[in-house]
């Protein structure tokens, strides 16, 4: 254990990266944000850890963890950037991957499409082998061919191929012969084994989600490994850890295997954030609300709980229908995304409805307002129009805003067409795209059965705490919090992720088939596992456990996850009945339980980065500024101030800076720095 | 929404509460699959889940359904409240019915509906049908003569008294049918299933402060209806006619002919069905509430996909289909098989559609007819075994767009997997593939078939009830396109078989599949020959086909088009033409 507590929090956005670095003993946290680098988003990161060196030298030596969150890998199967990969299947299986499962995500849509493979058919390539459902194997893996394959694809410029094998959760030998293949005969090819990747049943989602991690391995493996390097040459010699999808942080080594969970490794750190703002203002039930400049993203905190599914979607033809994409079937945080962010275009329809979203104009050539040749009205432009954002003060002062090209804009796309003036037009561009986004986060929490009534709405990313006022008044809730960095507090998220691990083991067996020695001796392992891996990421800290039975009754397919704190069949009976009784309202005495698969999370209890801070209070004065109210339709005189000089209670309107981000509080509301140093605005009950 | 609403607060509160509905129909399919124990339910989601009113009008419906059941669930509350009226129903009851003529027109449908009570009153009904693996009767009787054949019929019953399970009805499902264990897993999945859905129901009316769901059943019905005959009223009004003779033929030797005339008139669709053939002693009639769901959904799902689904998106389109027909026949006609010929009504439709706004509708599929298969025998455990294997052919084409490869429509049942089946079954699959030129070659191309090989490697024998079509009419092609693949099953490479058939597989014998491919949309010269070349390269076409099919010469060498011989063959084609 070293003196210093130090940490870093890093996340890397597709328009910004941003750094928090937290002081465990002080509770004080020092942002950063500068412009993510496409193509080597790791020079960005170096770019940032010389400049938070220069500002606090010895930094990166005293720094005890690092924890990342990328878009790359997202971002790669969006943009269909990733290897060239090619797939290994059983002889007799090459089309898997494109018959997917036959059945239509939207019964009543006759044109519906759905996304081309990752892998062509001309990618997709047999051996002869074959597994039997119990491991057995039926036909040996022929391996002179499996080797003549593999080098055909080399020569053909394949850089990665995903081996899928039928059953080979069962047994992985004939894919793991097939990686040894390309070791021994030294072929350059990344290889992910779907055993290693998704090691359980069901050949299309195994083979889709191995695809796509396949797909990306090459790039990210690459990425980290420059990662490290540049790291170490930074002056770091901790750890390097990756934020995963569904929460908790994993070392880079585990995370190089499988990318694939990396894939929502960005948003995730926003959800676990809100939610220990939520929990730390007294709040259990909260929406996460990030506004960033393409799209904006939700997540429900029910009961203290970040909601993860394990039927987690990419590529979607149709973004906002189910079964439309490509499934990656690891845990995930299930949030929704909607196409409304600063960069959301605002166009008229056929029917003369003013329609925002979800095009974006992206951060290139970004709004009207960068002057970057962007010439559409965007949510930005109506923004700056309306007084809400500071022309000279936008993103520290690195975009300065021209209003007289974000007018020109909005009165060609909107104001002439419709017969507004500019300022007009902007109003209506921020009300249309506010009830957007207010009617998605009902649905979606009308889907999640949420209860809306006590929660908070937690505001962040650029432009969150901007429109938070609004959408909170839309869905009625009374408490807005904004914390303290809020255009970085994704990256806080990932320090307050508690390094966390969890290690399964399949083994069906029937309860009454096992025994109190059987089922400890399996957990054991699988505690000693989970708790190696979390403490070399807090070496020394206590850890704490959660193990977990997945039963089900014989014959069934889905199993329910059922806690065991004693390992007695005759207990762990009682318990799945007592969990599938609340589930389902019945448990039936003449069918017999089975364990399917046990669990063990081990969590460090290590104090998290608390997203709680101190409230430094700076002086500075209060200015004014003309901006619109949407209650009385006019501009009126907003007071101006920074976030670090609110001081007791700031009456509404107001507009408080941050960096990277502005602060509304509408008419009627009253706005308060509470002692965690968070803002917390309370709105008013009638609207 | 597609209809004009004028206040906006109403279509805001509207939408959340129709979002709730859907919300609450998803939760009840999500239990159903959670809880069943037969794969048909849990992995090829052969079901569909309903809301009610406490007048048994549908409200809505869960996503993910298949549309035969969805579209026979308006009408199946109103059967069952004239057997049990609102009256006779208490707290704690659940209904069960799987009458073909009051379901979904075969046995394994079985229909459960829960009776909704809220403070003592009853607000409405949560319902699931689920296809079961088995209901008894001959194993896949694809011979059937009559309905008595095919398995037990339970008719409206209270399954659930007031809690108390109605041990003399259980008793009787069981004794009939293969693998008890299975059925009665998915009728308390069932049961589970509309519980959780019920609990759904009272939480929304609470929340929303509702008074019941009545009004709100009003309210939703009467916008997709409005929605639907607006639709409608985009396509010109007049009258054609088509008819579709299919492969399988009546008892008198002729094809089954399928005969419709088509009105359009001031957002309505009649649909009369006179001439068409009557009933016969096959398992192929679709009673009306088969026939009702396929002549509703292309109309929906051609003109209006995104409609609430609801008692009201029935209105709009009529029915006329005379009484002794195979797409409307009396008891006691057989119909396990009810897939071989009512898709077909989605066929003839679009054939008249055709007529009149070709533009909106899919070449002839080779997705027509379902291809299911049934097995049953022992495993390696001394375990019965009885389970279904799914996998269909290619979509027909588009006017702009290739057919959808190896999908299913217009029911919507996932194929199967091969790693489960394999965990249920001592067979083996050995072959899953697609099937290089059985895609209706066209301007646009229709959907690939695949081919599909599974072997017997129990110790015993294994019986088969093997089920398909377009043996010998492939899927034409539309505007001068090409017919896609015809449709094969042949065990041990034998002449196919001419009809849907039982066999007994013995230890090593091996069936072979192979779906039919989609008709293609218009002359296939019109094809790019560079998309020609894509599917050379991809192995959808090869290089004969391109040359025959497409007049596209590819280089041998590289894959590329050779512009040259294209010209001079598609040129030739033209001059001779």
């Amino acid at each position: 254990m070293t003196g210093s507590r130090l940490r870093l929090g890093c996340d890397v956005g597709g328009t910004f990266t941003d750094f928090l670095v937290h002081d465990a003993e002080t509770g004080t946290t020092t942002a950063l944000k500068i412009p993510t680098t496409p193509a080597t988003p790791e020079s960005g990161v170096m770019q940032g850890m010389a400049q938070l060196e220069w500002d606090r030298p010895g930094l990166a030596a005293e720094l005890t963890a690092l924890i990342h969150g990328t878009t790359l890998v997202i971002n790669a199967i969006l943009e269909r950037k990733g290897a060239e990969t090619a797939l290994i299947a059983t002889r007799g299986f090459p089309d898997l991957l494109e018959t997917r499962r036959e059945i239509r995500y939207d019964i009543y849509d006759i044109r519906q499409r759905f996304p081309e493979p990752l892998v062509p058919r001309h990618r997709r390539r047999e051996v002869t082998e074959r597994m039997r459902a119990d491991g057995s194997v039926d036909t040996p893996l022929d391996q002179a061919e499996a080797l003549a394959t593999l080098r055909a694809l080399v020569e053909e410029g394949v850089t990665s191929v995903a081996v899928c094998l039928l059953h080979a959760y069962a047994n992985p030998t004939h894919e793991q012969d097939i990686a040894r293949i390309v070791r021994e005969a030294g072929l350059p090819l990344d290889v992910s084994l779907s055993s290693d990747v998704l090691p359980e049943i069901q050949e299309f989602e195994r083979t889709a989600t191995t695809t796509i991690n396949a797909y990306v391995r090459p790039k990210v493996d690459g990425y980290l490994q420059r990662m490290e390097q540049g790291l170490r040459g930074a002056g770091y010699g901790g750890p390097l850890f990756l934020m995963q999808s569904g929460g908790g942080v994993i070392a880079a080594t585990t995370a190089r295997v499988a990318p694939v969970r990396l894939a929502e490794s960005g948003p995730v750190g926003g959800a676990l954030a809100a939610r220990a703002l939520a929990d730390a203002a007294g709040h259990r039930d909260a929406i996460a609300f990030d506004m960033g400049g393409t799209t904006a993203k939700t997540c429900l905190i029910s009961a203290g709980e970040i909601p993860v599914t394990r039927s987690y979607e990419v590529d979607r033809v149709h973004r906002f229908k189910r079964g439309s994409g490509t499934p990656i079937a690891v845990p995930t945080v299930d949030l929704i995304e909607i196409g409304a962010g600063g960069g959301s275009l605002a166009t008229v329809d056929g029917l003369g409805l003013i329609r925002v979203g979800p095009e974006s104009a992206a951060a290139d050539p970004g709004p009207a307002c960068y002057g970057r040749g962007g010439h559409s009205a965007t949510v930005t432009d109506a923004n700056v129009v309306l007084g809400f954002l500071d022309p000279s003060d936008f993103l520290e002062g690195a975009i300065t805003l021209d209003v007289v090209e974000a007018e020109a804009a909005l009165a060609r796309d909107i104001g002439d067409p419709l017969g507004f003036t500019p300022l007009e037009a902007a109003a209506a561009v921020i009300s249309v795209v506010d009830e957007n986004m207010a009617q998605a986060a009902r649905m979606y929490v009308a889907e999640h059965g949420g209860n809306l009534e006590r929660a908070a709405l937690v505001a962040f990313g650029g432009g969150g705490p901007l429109h938070a006022d609004s959408i909170a008044r839309k869905l009625g809730l009374r408490t807005v919090l904004v914390p303290d960095s809020a255009g970085v507090f994704s990256a806080l998220g990932m320090l307050a992720a508690p390094p966390a691990f969890e290690v399964a083991r399949s083994r069906p067996v029937r309860l009454a088939y096992t025994d109190r020695e059987e089922l400890a001796a399996a957990f054991a392992s699988l505690s000693a596992e989970a708790r190696a891996v979390v403490a070399e990421a807090a070496p020394g800290a206590p850890i704490r456990e959660r193990r977990i039975a997945e039963m089900r009754y014989v014959g069934q397919g889905h199993q329910l996850r059922v806690a065991v704190d004693n390992p007695v069949p005759a207990k762990i009976a009682a318990s799945f009945a007592e969990t599938y009784r609340a589930a389902y309202g019945y448990a039936y005495d003449d069918l017999e339980p089975e364990i399917v698969t046990l669990r063990v999370l081990a969590e460090s209890e290590v104090p998290l980065a608390s997203v709680a801070g101190t409230r430094q209070v700076t002086s500075a004065t209060v200015e004014e500024r003309l901006a619109w109210d949407p209650t009385t339709h006019a501009m009126v005189a907003h007071q101006i101030l920074p976030f670090d000089a609110v001081d007791g209670v700031i009456q509404g309107p107001a507009l408080i800076g941050q960096p990277g981000a502005t602060i509304r509080v509408g008419a009627a509301a009253r706005a308060e720095r509470v002692a965690g140093g968070w803002l917390r605005i309370d709105l008013p009950e009638a609207l | 929404m597609t209809e004009h609403i004028k206040d906006p607060a109403d279509a805001l509160r509207f939408q959340v509460l129709w979002s709730r509905l859907i919300s609450v129909a998803d939760e009840i399919a999500t239990t159903l699959v959670k809880t069943a124990f037969s794969l048909i339910v849990r992995d090829n989601h052969d079901y569909a889940c309903g809301l009610y009113d406490s007048r048994g009008e549908m409200l809505a419906q869960s996503t993910q359904c298949t549309p035969g059941q969805a579209g026979s669930t308006p009408t199946v509350m109103h059967d069952m409240l004239r057997i049990y009226p609102p009256e006779t129903l208490e707290d704690g009851d659940v209904l069960i019915c799987n009458d073909p003529w009051i379901g979904a027109g075969h046995s394994p449908d079985v229909f459960v509906a829960t009776p909704v009570f809220h403070h003592g009153r009853l607000i409405g009904f949560t319902c699931t049908c689920a296809h079961h693996v088995d209901m008894g009767g001959r194993l896949g009787g694809t011979d059937a003569r009559e309905v008595y054949e095919e398995g037990i019929i339970v008719p409206v019953s209270k399954l659930i008294r007031r809690g108390e399970p109605n041990d003399e009805l259980f008793r009787l499902i069981t004794r009939n049918v293969r693998t008890p264990d299975k059925v009665l897993g998915d009728l308390r999945a069932q049961i589970a299933a509309n519980h959780v859905g019920a609990d759904g129901l009272r939480r929304m009316v609470d929340e929303f402060d509702l008074d019941g769901l009545d009004a709100l059943a009003d309210s939703v019905c009467d916008r997709s209806e409005a929605a639907l005959r607006k639709a409608i009223a985009t396509l010109p009004d007049g009258r054609v006619q088509h008819e579709v003779a299919h492969e399988i033929t009546d008892d008198d030797g002729e094809p089954i002919t399928l005969c419709l005339a088509l009105t359009i008139e001031g957002g309505a669709a009649r649909l009369d069905f006179a001439g068409t053939s009557p009933q016969v002693a096959k398992p192929v009639n679709a009673v009306l509430n088969i026939t009702r769901a396929y002549c509703v959904f292309p109309f929906i799902a051609s003109l209006s996909p995104d409609l609430p689904m609801n008692a009201g998106a029935f209105r709009p389109v009529v029915l006329d289909v005379p009484e002794g027909t195979v797409l409307n026949p009396t008891y006691p006609a057989a119909g396990m098989y009810r897939s071989l010929l009512s898709y077909f009504t989605v066929e003839v439709i679009m054939g008249a559609l055709h007529k009149i706004a070709p533009d909106r509708v899919m070449a002839p599929s080779g997705t027509y007819p379902l291809w299911i298969q049934k097995f049953a025998g022992r495993g390696a455990d001394g375990r019965e075994f009885v389970t279904h294997f799914n996998a269909q052919g290619g979509q027909g084409a588009f006017a702009d767009r290739d057919g959808v490869t190896a999908v299913v429509f217009p029911g919507n049942i996932a194929s199967t997997s091969v790693e489960l089946f394999e965990h249920e079954t001592p067979l083996l699959v050995r072959r899953r593939a697609l099937l290089t030129d059985s895609g209706g070659p066209g301007r646009f191309r229709g959907g690939l078939g695949q081919e599909t090989v599974l072997e017997n490697c129990a110790a015993g024998s294994v019986r088969a009830a093997l089920s398909g079509g377009r043996f010998h009419v492939p899927a034409p092609g539309l505007d001068g396109a090409g017919p896609g693949s015809e449709g094969a099953i042949s065990v041990n490479g034998a002449p196919p078989f001419t009809r849907p058939d039982r066999v007994d597989l013995a230890p090593g014998d091996r069936v072979s599949l192979r779906q039919p491919g989609g008709g293609g949309f218009g002359p296939p010269v019109a094809r790019d020959p560079e998309r020609v070349a894509v599917d050379v390269r991809e192995g959808y076409v090869s290089a004969v086909g391109a040359r025959q099919d497409y007049s596209v010469v590819i280089n041998p060498a590289d894959g590329t088009v050779d512009q040259a011989a294209t010209a001079r063959l598609r040129g030739a084609l033209t001059s001779s033409g």
